[in-house]
């Protein structure tokens, strides 16, 4: 029968399709690659350590938090409640902190996936392999360094009975589940010692490389200028002024400064002191919510009250402006301090207009868009000037501290020693270094109580919340991981 | 066919005539269909008691001879069988009413038909025409109230918008909950519609008037057959095919209008003024009265000096009249369908064109609609059918779902402050981004963002398939196709220069264009086969392969010339591209066998084989098998001819179906792109390998019965169902300190069990002559009790959800879990709440669990509808109600508007009336406090002050039409001719305190969501 004949050559035809296609159920993803394979081959690595800097734009990280919420948490910053950002921080409420816990870590096992590939990448020179090295160690140690800072106490001030020590050390890469560890926190030791090394490392591997960088990305400047910065949080002032004057010495990155060029450097698109500067294309563009120039401005353009674009929620309290004014010339007249041009009126777009700073003002050449110095060459003279006085080298401090100083416009100061010496070091860094991120750290590190105006209330360093809470998450996902005490 | 039928006829004729001599009365007549009047060939005319009996002619006419005192039975499929005594009459003409459930008609199962008789599944039935006039673009909207165990909602009111399908409650947590789309045998993609700027509907390419049937699989044993895709349910849609025979019209029209169902009643610019001065000085009572209101004024932009007086003269301008508006809806609608013996066709075309209830969102789409039949030989019919849409919508500033945007009018314009004038002395815009805005936090003129912004969606899709049906012997039919579903989505998002929120960059341009091939090929053979009169064999047998690809491209430009330049071309600064591809293959194998004993006895088995890219390696394939036996009680002798009992038919089902809606790559380790920096590439891994990822499974049981009453004028079914939902797939939380923060796994499990109960009765029925008195009633009710039942490890609460999306074992998925609002302390004015001790406390600091607890779910514990219809001398009346109760949603629109002057936004003004101001008084309402938190105390609307009881009961449509009579259009050469007026959404009992409770949560709750319109139409539905 011609029908049951042709019926049995469809049947036959419908197996033979299915049994025939062996990739039946094949599909490969065209916008991602399988993880196991992904790091063989020198653009493969290149593109990861790519990958990791991409992290640092976060605003968990660099974006915002390490640079507003210092401010915001310490005696710098004052919320006005435009949007209600950052005025939990400000108000020191609970939980109201950093939470750059998540990006760090991810970022920290991009780090490691790359420093676990290299030696088995093919086709690549060791000149390379030591480029792509430097630059994974100076991350890892950076991101370190920013968690400890954050979560754990400093260990010249560390609160015994409340400490629960540093934070978890992870120095190889997962890409499946079987990796994963429920690490423990390692000791502040343990964990300062961790971040020395790879700086170290790091630096080696810079010379070794032959290479040089901009500020946009590592260098050996940069991880010379971090290593001064972490020496100073862990009390190790020798350290801190030899590393300061290395990264002082090479030059290569990071100019200092005139009076004259001092505003203009903060609106040209890489500050020209960054060291080390994260740099944001177009597309990176944070945006109106929670970028630092939507965060600290109204204005669009300096000296145009007209037009508004940010909300301006965390302003200089009136603590911070009265210290640039605070030095009066014998006439009794105040002392211009240049620094103090960076702080302009903003606008009533948002309500009542507010004194704010300008350090950011779409300096990339489009609003809310702006490179983020992480360190400047300012900072190494301050660090410099500090780890001097505090081993007892006056004269090499009031060297340094002048540097700042008369930059500024103020006279150099004389016969400063001791306490005296280390208030004017530590009130020269508030007021260089203001709305960079720097006034809560430089405050917790030394153990310091952060006195607010009304309404809101002070801080003692005793303060359970002079640390961030781990998230409850992760307490959650790892048994083996303390929350901080108070939370 | 008809030419054996005819000679049947001539058969029983002549047999008849050689009885007659026996007989004593020859009765002749003709039967008509009650429904149109048209002729009823076929009809059964058998003499009670005796085993004589006709048919009719093609003309209806029988013949008959009987005894004077003789029963005549008249019987005839779809139609209810009449028994009319004879009484010595010689003519009998007889109209036969149809069967109102169609006991014995066809429907439409997975991959076939089946009489419903017989069916042992549970499925629920709704017609065509049930639906055909509702003002909602998407049939799937309409359906909302019209069948047991379905739910629906609306996501808003944006026409043409997207809509929420659940079957038989949430049975995942992670995954999709939309059951799986066939139309005319084609698995439709129904996921990728939802276009980026506006809410959109992939269902908006069928014209509800093509629709012949839907049918909604709901238990394992009718959707089996669809394997690893049918856990969700399966919407069976069937639409109208060709019928040979002379060339027949059908034209329906509608018109109307769309207008807001209410405004809020907010603050006049003197109340927001007292109560902004009231919440300042609570915060700080020390301050001079007078220097608050400086504050007060000057903070809004007015002289801080006015006067009592000057402040009694300020205007008040109401904001939501002029953005929410009413529209007009437009909806036309063809179709022509005959043929030949040898070939038939079915066309159409529609386009309708319906405003929103909000400036400047519309809706205009259209659809060409060919179907063609053709017999290739007595064995081999080829069908083709093909469908072209296009539509496009205008959507609103802040995207499809709503959300807090300045710019937006549906989220904006009740909270702007009052004083604000819309425009200018000049008739420009009041408030522009150049002049710094209007006054208040809410700082745009969203008449302006409306106006001038364009936001836009098309989508052009096509859907094709070839079928070819063999047939190899009798009963054996071998049936290939091949189907495309093709859709193009083009977003387009223009903001304007002249507003705020692209002002700072001169303008900015998005394109997003989205492709979506969606290739499917399947063959199924049949077999049908009757062995000694009483047992009958249907079996089927098929493969499946199923492509679907979806590939986007997205981009964006900023700094145009001036707002003429409306393409991005013309834009100086590019600023973002971005592409995405993605795609899954499933392939499977199925069969179904149905056995029944003369009718009585009933039993089906069906299975699936299937296997889908999307698993994980070791984990391809899985199997989905089906089972499930029927007793119809009213098919044994006891019961049979019984005139009481029509049916009483027994069901129970039994089986296991699969959810595959996850992501296309859920179960790879990945490394991924766009990590880039400094303008150069970057990537960065981006998920952990899980090779064992599989299907989630539900097993269902269900019982059931169904049954007709008293001649079938009570019928319906009653269903007990139990569905386990398994190995359902969660991100089980990683440690961050591992570079990942979740794994893909299949660990939960979760329950749904219910009631479903459907009844159709016709209460009064005089219309034998089919213009009396007929009132019938139709009334579903579902219960659903949903319950999460296993995580992983010893979780009983999965962690990292949203208060709104906690999952906790031994309640609903998606529950609710905050602090219990205590009111307001009498002697100060402050919020209270509830800590888990049931203290009271007015700061919601600490761990949330010592606070919190689970005060109510989303998902509706009750649904349904109720509909009654009135007929009378053509004129007809019904009214459809749909209800819905226990469903829990946050209402973050009136938490805005509950602030009272906290901040620089208006407030409704039941809050203001009510709040506390007097030591003593009892209320709910906090007193007003600037920034909302008193000292050491959490926000006003915190915890569950605004999480709201979201049930309703809506009259959804009242109609009321004219059916002009047969007579009257005979004339005029009319077959059929109606004219009706409708109202949708005509009223809504809920104690919402928003604009209207039916919404999808997309991210940002009711915030700007556009809320349902109320639609009055004017119709016109004409058969040429």
């Amino acid at each position: 029968m011609k029908g049951k004949y042709s019926f049995k050559i469809a049947v036959l035809g419908l197996v033979l399709t299915f049994a025939s296609c062996t990739d039946l159920l094949d599909v490969e993803p065209r916008a991602s690659i399988d993880s196991v394979t992904a790091l063989t081959t020198e653009d493969a690595v290149n593109a990861a350590v790519n990958g990791i800097y991409d992290r640092l734009q976060s605003t968990n990280l660099y974006g915002r938090d390490l640079v507003a919420i210092p401010e915001a948490l310490a005696d710098n910053g004052r919320a006005t409640n435009k949007s209600g950002r950052l005025n939990p921080e400000y108000q020191n409420q609970v939980n109201a902190h950093f939470i750059h816990w998540q990006t760090s870590y991810f970022a920290i096992n991009q780090a490691n996936l790359v420093l676990d590939a290299l030696p088995k990448v093919e086709k690549m020179t060791q000149a390379n392999k030591d480029f792509v090295e430097a630059q994974a160690l100076f991350i890892r140690g950076l991101l370190y360094f920013e968690l400890m800072r954050a979560y754990a106490y400093e260990p010249s001030v560390e609160i015994k009975e409340a400490s629960k020590g540093g934070v978890p050390l992870l120095k190889s890469g997962v890409v499946d589940a079987t990796q994963i560890k429920l690490e423990s926190r390692a000791s502040i030791n343990d964990v300062y010692e961790s971040i020395y090394g790879d700086l170290t490392a790091s630096i080696a591997k810079f010379t070794s490389s032959g290479r040089t960088a901009t500020a946009s990305f590592a260098n050996k400047t940069a991880a010379q200028a971090m290593f001064s910065r972490v020496a100073l949080y862990r009390g190790d002032y020798t350290n801190a002024a030899k590393y300061a004057t290395d990264a002082l010495a090479a030059g290569s990155v990071g100019r200092f400064q005139t009076r004259d060029t001092y505003v203009s450097a903060w609106r040209a698109a890489n500050h020209p002191e960054s060291i080390f500067e994260i740099q944001y294309q177009t597309n990176e563009n944070i945006g109106v919510n929670t970028s630092l120039q939507t965060s600290y401005t109204t204005l669009v353009a300096s000296g145009n009250r007209t037009q508004t674009g940010g909300f301006g929620d965390l302003v200089p309290t009136k603590a911070l402006l009265d210290a640039y004014e605070s030095e009066k010339d014998a006439d009794g007249k105040t002392i211009v301090d240049v620094r103090r041009s960076l702080y302009e009126l903003g606008t009533t777009g948002r309500g009542t207009a507010e004194i704010e700073c300008t350090k950011f003002l779409g300096r990339s050449g489009q609003v809310n868009l702006d490179n983020i110095p992480v360190i400047r060459v300012s900072e190494m003279y301050l660090n410099r000037a500090e780890a001097l006085a505090r081993s007892g080298n006056a004269a090499g401090a009031l060297t340094d501290l002048n540097v700042i100083r008369t930059r500024a416009g103020l006279p150099a100061a004389t016969g400063l020693t001791g306490a005296a010496l280390i208030t004017e070091i530590m009130k020269q860094r508030r007021l260089e270094l203001a709305f960079e991120g720097h006034r809560f750290f430089d405050m917790k590190r030394l153990g310091m109580d952060i006195t607010k105006a009304a309404p809101v209330q002070s801080l003692a360093f005793t303060d359970f919340r002079m640390l961030a809470p781990i998230p409850i998450r992760e307490i959650q996902a790892n048994a083996n991981l303390k929350q901080n005490t108070g939370y | 066919m008809m030419m054996r039928k005819n000679l049947l006829s001539l058969l029983f004729a002549v047999i008849i005539g050689m009885q007659a001599f026996a007989q004593d009365k020859t009765v002749s007549g003709k039967v008509t269909s009650a429904d149109d009047g048209t002729p009823l060939p076929g009809v059964s005319v058998s003499v009670k008691g005796t085993s004589r009996g006709t048919t009719t002619d093609a003309s209806g006419v029988y013949k008959i001879s009987v005894s004077g005192n003789a029963t005549l039975i008249f019987s005839f499929i779809g139609f209810t069988s009449q028994q009319v005594g004879v009484n010595n009459r010689t003519i009998i003409d007889l109209q036969l009413a149809s069967d109102a459930q169609e006991l014995s008609e066809a429907v439409v199962v997975g991959y076939g038909t089946q009489s419903r008789r017989t069916l042992t599944g549970s499925q629920a039935s709704v017609k065509g025409s049930e639906i055909a006039t509702m003002p909602t673009n998407s049939f799937d909207k309409a359906l909302q109230g019209r069948a047991a165990g379905v739910q629906i909602l609306g996501a808003n009111g944006t026409p043409g918008g997207a809509a929420q399908v659940r079957v038989r409650g949430v049975g995942t947590i992670k995954g999709g909950t939309d059951p799986l789309y066939v139309v005319d045998g084609v698995q439709i993609n129904s996921n990728s519609g939802s276009a980026a700027f506006t809410s959109s509907n992939p269902l908006n390419y069928l014209n509800p008037n093509d629709i012949e049937s839907i049918e909604v699989l709901k238990d394992a044993a009718s959707a089996a057959i669809y394997g690893a895709a049918a856990a969700n349910g399966v919407v069976l849609i069937t639409t109208k095919k060709g019928k040979s025979g002379a060339t027949k019209v059908s034209f329906d029209y509608f018109t109307g209008m769309v207008e807001p169902t209410q405004y809020l009643d907010v603050l006049n610019t003197q109340e927001w003024i007292a109560v902004r001065n009231e919440a300042l000085i609570n915060q700080s009572p020390t301050t001079e009265p007078g220097a608050a209101m400086r504050t007060t004024l000057g903070a809004i932009r007015l002289d801080p000096a006015l006067t009592t007086d000057q402040i009694a003269a300020l205007p008040t301008y109401d904001w939501q009249k002029e953005s929410y508006v009413s529209g007009r809806t437009n909806n036309y609608s063809i179709s022509l369908n005959g043929g030949s013996e040898k070939s038939t066709f079915y066309l159409s075309g529609s386009y309708n064109g319906t405003d929103a209830n909000v400036r400047n969102v519309d809706y205009k789409g259209g659809n060409i609609n060919a179907k063609i039949s053709n017999k290739v030989t007595s064995r081999l019919t080829v069908d083709n059918s093909i469908n072209l849409s296009s539509f496009i919508q205008r959507g609103q500033f802040g995207g499809p779902g709503g959300g807090s945007f300045l710019g937006s009018p549906t989220f904006s314009a009740p909270l702007i402050l009052p004083h604000n004038p819309f425009y200018k002395d000049d008739g420009t815009y009041y408030g522009t981004p150049a002049d710094g805005g209007i006054a208040g936090i809410l700082n745009q003129n969203v008449l302006m963002v409306s106006d001038l912004n364009k936001i836009e969606s098309r989508v052009n899709q096509a859907i094709a398939s070839t079928v070819l049906t063999y047939k190899i012997m009798k009963g054996l039919s071998f049936r290939p196709s091949a189907s495309i579903d093709y859709r193009f989505i083009k977003g387009f998002n223009f903001q304007d220069p002249r507003t705020a929120d692209a002002f700072n960059v001169r303008g900015r341009i998005q394109n997003q264009n989205t492709e979506n091939i969606n290739f499917i090929l399947n063959a199924v053979v049949n077999y049908d086969k009757q062995i000694s009169s009483v047992h009958n064999i249907s079996a089927l047998a098929g493969a499946e392969y199923r492509k679907d690809q979806s590939e986007n491209v997205q981009q964006s430009a900023e700094g145009i010339p001036t707002p003429q330049f409306t393409v991005a071309g013309a834009a100086a600064n590019p600023i973002t591209t971005f592409a995405s591809w993605s795609a899954f293959k499933k392939a499977g194998v199925f069969g179904r066998v149905s056995y029944d004993y003369a009718g009585k006895y009933l039993l089906g088995l069906t299975a699936r084989y299937d296997g889908s890219s999307r698993f994980g390696a070791n984990n391809l394939w899985g199997f989905f098998p089906g089972i499930s036996a029927g007793w119809d009680l009213s098919q044994e002798a006891f019961l049979k001819n019984n005139a009481y009992v029509n049916q009483l038919k027994l069901r129970v089902s039994y089986g296991s179906l699969g959810a595959d809606q996850i992501g296309n790559f859920d179960s790879r380790g990945l490394y991924g792109g766009g990590f880039n920096y400094g303008g150069v590439s970057g990537i960065a891994p981006t998920q952990l390998a899980n090779p064992n990822l599989r299907w989630e499974q539900n097993i269902t049981t269900n019982f059931a019965i169904d049954y007709g009453l008293f001649n079938n004028r009570v019928q319906g079914s009653l269903e007990y169902f139990i569905r386990t939902s398994k190995d359902l797939i969660l991100d089980r939380p990683v440690t961050w300190l591992s570079g990942y923060s979740t794994i893909s796994e299949n660990v939960g499990e979760l329950q749904n069990k219910g009631l479903e109960f459907d009844i159709k009765t016709v209460n009064i029925d005089k219309s034998a002559n089919n213009r009396g008195f007929k009132w019938t009633t139709s009334f579903n009710f579902t219960q659903i009790d949903n319950k999460v039942t296993k995580l992983y490890d010893t979780l009983t609460t999965l962690p990292g959800r949203a208060v709104d999306g906690w999952i906790k074992i031994g309640y609903p998925v998606n529950s609710i879990y905050t602090a219990e609002y205590a009111g307001v302390n009498p002697a100060t004015g402050r919020a209270m709440w509830y800590d888990n001790n049931g203290n009271i406390i007015y700061r919601l600091a600490g761990n949330p669990d010592s606070y919190s607890k689970i005060i109510g779910g989303q998902i509706p514990k009750y649904y349904g509808g109720l509909t009654n219809t009135f007929s009378f001398k053509g004129f007809d009346l019904e009214v459809f109600l749909n209800y819905e109760f226990g469903r829990t949603v946050f209402n973050n629109q009136s938490a805005f508007m509950a602030e009272n002057g906290g901040r620089l936004f208006n407030t409704l003004r039941s809050i203001y009336e009510n709040r506390w101001t007097t030591p003593g008084q009892i209320t709910t309402v906090p007193r007003p406090f600037n920034g909302n938190a008193e000292t050491l105390g959490s926000g006003i609307t915190a915890g569950s002050r605004f999480y709201e009881d979201a049930s309703f009961i809506r009259v959804k449509t009242l109609t009321f039409g004219y059916n002009f009579s047969r007579d009257l259009l005979k004339k005029v050469k009319i077959d059929r001719a109606r004219l009706y007026v409708q109202g949708y959404n005509l009223y809504t009992w809920s104690k919402w305190t928003g604009f209207d409770s039916e919404f999808i949560n997309l991210g940002s709750g009711n915030n700007g969501a556009i809320p349902q319109p109320r639609t009055i139409t004017f119709g016109l539905q004409l058969g040429l």
